[in-house]
């Protein structure tokens, strides 16, 4: 019930602060001196990726809290299991925005520079994390699985961020998060890229809710659906001890009978 | 009840019992003990359900690895790099990254355009473009070229503009209010 309630609040503050942000972004904001209206993108496309970042995170954190025995839980690998399938649909608009942003300001849709390949790899990673979950399995076999395998995958989460750094690349440097977290945007601008991490960071706490207690529901139907199978193999078996009582009883009567 | 006791009908109740409370254990651990065993056609076609994304994500991996990394490495060459490496080149395709030096850009014949570049101790390279330069193209910004050298001129077939992580407004002291009027 809390959850629910968290759920609503946080959709709707995503979807209020996402409406701000378009508002600010595409009739408030002035356009940048070198890139015009192209760089409109930049209130989106960096704070999707950080949702990404976010969200494996979070799933990396989920997965150590469930493979570290004291706090061992299902819950772990659910919340593990949810901010990871959030975060390949934001990995995915990564792409998506990237590529959108990428053919008028660069030129090319795509091209194997060091920030998109990575990136790319990111993606295949963590498809190949939920794939493994979708294996059929043990609750808890499939939860150190893919706890394992979550800890395997983030590796890639720092050198995509650091490839722009440690390879040449047409993909630009950190706009915010550099080193010396000196920011390259000014003004309003600076204001409105905050804001659209702030919306889209909402967005994903907001799915990974909803995920989160739709996987709850998943787990408690199958229980009730065990605890109705075993209730009616228990009345079967019942049924059929009275059977083979009543059967013994006929039997024995009837022996009793053909003695007198 | 002393173990003797039991009739044979107490015991078969009692073995039911525990077989029963491991199948619900089982069943707790989610193990599909209920389905049937398959038969060996059912088995290949379902391993072959199961492991195919991981198949097919292993090619996806291993081919961005190859494709991507091997280029991603080594991205591009410098207009310094370049011109060190004149001799060895030859005709090969490759990446040159320079800054479009001002006033150098011609419209050609062939639909693009011919510039030059500089590297960062400002030594130039000349540049002959068969395609459609990209919106943001203009001078002062780096460029990323795809072509090959020939004595001296790149010729190329594709320009990437290389912009800055820097947003600046175009008219700082002229912001746009809602419905594209000025302040």
């Amino acid at each position: 019930m809390k959850l629910k309630i968290a759920q609503r609040y946080l959709a709707a503050s995503a979807l209020v602060a996402i409406a701000a942000t378009v508002v600010l972004g595409l009739f408030i904001t002035p356009p940048d001196a070198v890139q015009g209206n192209l760089a409109r993108l930049v209130y989106v496309h960096p704070a999707v990726a950080w949702v990404a970042y976010l969200a494996y995170g979070v799933t990396t954190l989920a997965s150590s809290l469930y493979l570290w025995r004291p706090t061992r839980s299902l819950r772990w690998d659910r919340l593990a299991s949810s901010s990871a399938e959030v975060g390949v649909v934001f990995t995915a608009l990564t792409l998506i925005t990237g590529s959108i942003w990428g053919r008028p300001a660069w030129g090319v849709w795509w091209t194997w520079d060091a920030r998109l390949t990575t990136t790319a790899i990111l993606l295949v990673l963590y498809l190949g994390y939920l794939a493994l979950r979708a294996v059929p399995m043990p609750a808890d076999k499939r939860a150190k699985r893919s706890a394992i395998a979550a800890l395997f995958a983030f590796i890639d989460v720092p050198i995509v961020h650091e490839s722009v750094v440690w390879w040449r690349t047409l993909h630009q440097g950190a706009t915010v998060a550099s080193l010396g977290m000196n920011a390259k945007i000014h003004g309003i601008m600076a204001w409105t890229m905050l804001l659209g991490f702030v919306a889209f960071t909402l967005a994903y706490c907001a799915l990974v809710v909803f995920r989160y207690r739709i996987a709850q529901g998943e787990d408690s139907l199958r229980e009730r659906q065990i605890s109705q199978w075993q209730s009616e193999r228990l009345a079967q078996s019942q049924s059929d001890a009275d059977r083979v009582s009543e059967l013994l009883d006929n039997a024995n009567s009837k022996s009793n009978v053909k003695m007198v | 009840m002393k173990e003797g006791d039991r009739t044979p009908l107490t015991q078969d109740r009692e073995r039911d019992r525990l077989s029963e409370q491991q199948e619900v254990s089982d069943l707790l651990n989610d193990r599909a003990i209920f389905e049937p065993p398959l038969p060996k056609r059912a088995k290949r076609r379902r391993a072959l359900k199961i492991w195919s994304p991981f198949v097919v994500l292993a090619l996806a991996l291993g081919f961005l690895l190859v494709r991507g990394l091997g280029n991603a490495l080594v991205y591009f060459r410098t207009v310094d790099e370049t011109l060190s490496m004149e001799a060895t080149l030859g005709t090969s395709t490759f990446r040159l990254e320079g800054v479009v030096v001002p006033q150098s850009v011609t419209t050609n014949n062939q639909g693009g355009v011919d510039f030059q570049v500089s590297g960062v101790d400002g030594r130039r390279i000349s540049v002959i473009d068969s395609a459609n330069p990209p919106q943001l193209f203009q001078a002062n910004l780096p460029v990323v070229l795809v072509g090959y050298l020939s004595h001296g001129t790149f010729y190329s077939n594709q320009i990437m503009v290389k912009h800055s992580s820097s947003y600046i407004a175009a008219h700082p002291s002229r912001v746009a209010s809602l419905g594209g009027k000025k302040l």
